[in-house]
């Protein structure tokens, strides 16, 4: 009688090529949806061939300029994952590690470093020197070199994120819906100076597949196997594909509307605006701390030389001063506040 | 009416007079009437990390026991709030959706959604609740903390 082989489990690797944008996102949807019901855990690479937006789950549709999109033609989805909303193009490999929930760490942190941990080792073969810093961004240096969002979806935990060789923050800037010119020449400024690769930098997108693989077939201790999409998930592909398109799908979850405004650049950097009781503040705030803010207090100079000396503060010291310049100033505090900016 | 109860287990302080569902980590409180209130319990809190998101499923939808009440997002990790009850939505805390915050700050305090139980639901009987809450959640501190996702 012969001895029972144990077969390793599998990391099936799928290189999905170049999709339109819709497949861009519903592809790797459809690929959790069937490991959620056992399909092999999932390795997958894809790019878009044209330029879209992908917003994340919670995050409200009023955050994107829908119709500059729409003029440009580049269509907007909704994924069932975190973050913000992004621009997605050509010169972005995207990835996605699928695998079944209970295959994860409980802890989201503890997940989320499991999964980026072999993502920041594709990068460095990739020639990209990235870490993974104390607030969980990829970066090299202070530069974020990789969005990511993750979310559980049924069963599944799907982790997705990208590689950038070429990052186009005029695109991405654009896509956003913002308050006024300053603050978009503003979000452009620190766009360009803390996301994408350093410019001594380039990325090597078939170093990163194979990198990628070894690492994330390393950490889960799979064996990996290149492999194809199932039947099932074509299918399943082709409901995301409508269910994705589908304005009640894109409008999202009901969502309170902030009376600010703020945009995020990386983890501690910010642009934000708000307005109260006639006075309007714009600040950008970088490692939690305030790198320029602006007050407009019509006929209240002691509001607006404030301003000048919050630079170097946190968010919350900025308005304990502002609140000690009177009624202009308590404006100004709140203000601020109505950006609803999570950082001290 | 009638005074909360709480004890501090694990390094957490709990309310003892509140139901648990040890799946999803979500306390119930029983309002009567077959009515019942449904809030994260602190270790779900933790394992979760700092909220940034919640929503919530409209009033007057049905759901299973297990079955999404909503959604919490934290570290751009999005997962589900399970329903530790079979029943129809009745109000959601829109207060917390405006504030995530206010959750980890008072997680008791801070009730998410209020479901009217379906008539003929058995699944009570999974929760746990009565003089054995200190001991399970105790063991499932000591659980995670074995497994390293709780700090010591």
């Amino acid at each position: 009688m012969g001895r029972a082989v144990t077969v390793p489990e599998q990391l099936r690797v799928l290189e999905l090529g170049t999709v339109s944008p819709l497949r861009s996102q519903t592809l790797w949807h459809a690929i959790a949806k069937e490991v959620s019901g056992g399909e092999t855990p999932t390795l997958s690479f894809l790019r878009t061939d044209a330029g879209c937006v992908s917003i994340g789950y919670h995050r409200s549709l009023d955050e994107v300029d829908v119709g500059h999109c729409s003029r440009r033609g580049w269509p907007v989805y909704r994924r069932m994952v975190g973050g913000g909303p992004v621009f997605l193009d050509g010169a972005q490999l995207l990835f996605q590690i699928s695998l079944p929930a209970k295959a994860v760490p409980a802890s989201r942190g503890q997940a989320l470093r499991s999964l980026l941990g072999p993502a920041v080792a594709a990068f460095r073969a990739a020639g990209v020197p990235a870490r993974l810093d104390e607030e969980m961004e990829v970066v090299v240096a202070d530069r974020k070199v990789c969005g990511y969002g993750a979310g559980q979806i049924d069963a599944a935990v799907v982790l997705v994120g990208n590689l950038i060789e070429s990052f186009d923050h005029e695109s991405a800037t654009s896509v956003l819906e913002v308050p006024d010119p300053v603050s978009r020449s503003e979000l452009l400024r620190l766009m360009r100076r803390y996301v994408g690769c350093p410019e001594d930098t380039s990325a090597d997108a078939r170093a990163f597949i194979g990198a990628a693989v070894d690492a994330f077939a390393g950490a889960l201790g799979l064996r990996p196997r290149s492999g194809e999409l199932s039947g099932a998930e074509l299918d399943h592909m082709e409901l995301l594909d409508r269910k994705f398109v589908d304005g009640g799908w894109l409008a999202g979850p009901d969502r309170p509307r902030s009376a600010g405004w703020k945009a995020k650049i990386r983890s501690g950097v910010w642009v934000l605006t708000g307005r109260s009781g006639g006075v309007r503040v714009r600040a950008s705030v970088v490692g939690n701390r305030v790198e320029r803010m602006d007050i407009e207090a019509p006929g209240d100079g002691e509001v607006r030389s404030a301003a000048a000396g919050v630079t170097g503060r946190t968010l919350a010291e900025a308005r304990a001063l502002l609140c000690e310049c009177g009624a202009f100033g308590r404006a100004a505090a709140e203000a601020i506040g109505q950006a609803g900016v999570l950082v001290g | 009416m009638e005074r909360s109860q709480w004890a501090k287990v694990g390094g957490y302080r709990m309310r003892t007079d509140l139901a648990y569902d040890s799946e999803g980590h979500m306390w119930v409180e029983r309002l009567g009437g077959g009515r019942v209130r449904v809030g994260l319990d602190p270790l779900g809190l933790e394992i979760n990390g700092t909220l940034a998101q919640l929503a919530m499923i409209p009033v007057g939808t049905e759901v299973q026991r297990g079955e999404p009440l909503g959604s919490l997002e934290a570290e751009k990790f999005v997962g589900p709030l399970r329903a530790p009850l079979s029943g129809v939505v009745a109000a959601t805390n829109d207060t917390v959706v405006e504030n995530p915050g206010l959750v980890e700050q008072d997680p008791f305090g801070c009730w998410l959604v209020e479901l009217e139980v379906l008539p003929g639901s058995v699944e009570d009987a999974e929760l746990v609740e009565g003089p054995s809450v200190p001991g399970w959640f105790a063991e499932q501190v000591q659980e995670y903390r074995d497994k390293g996702v709780l700090a010591e």
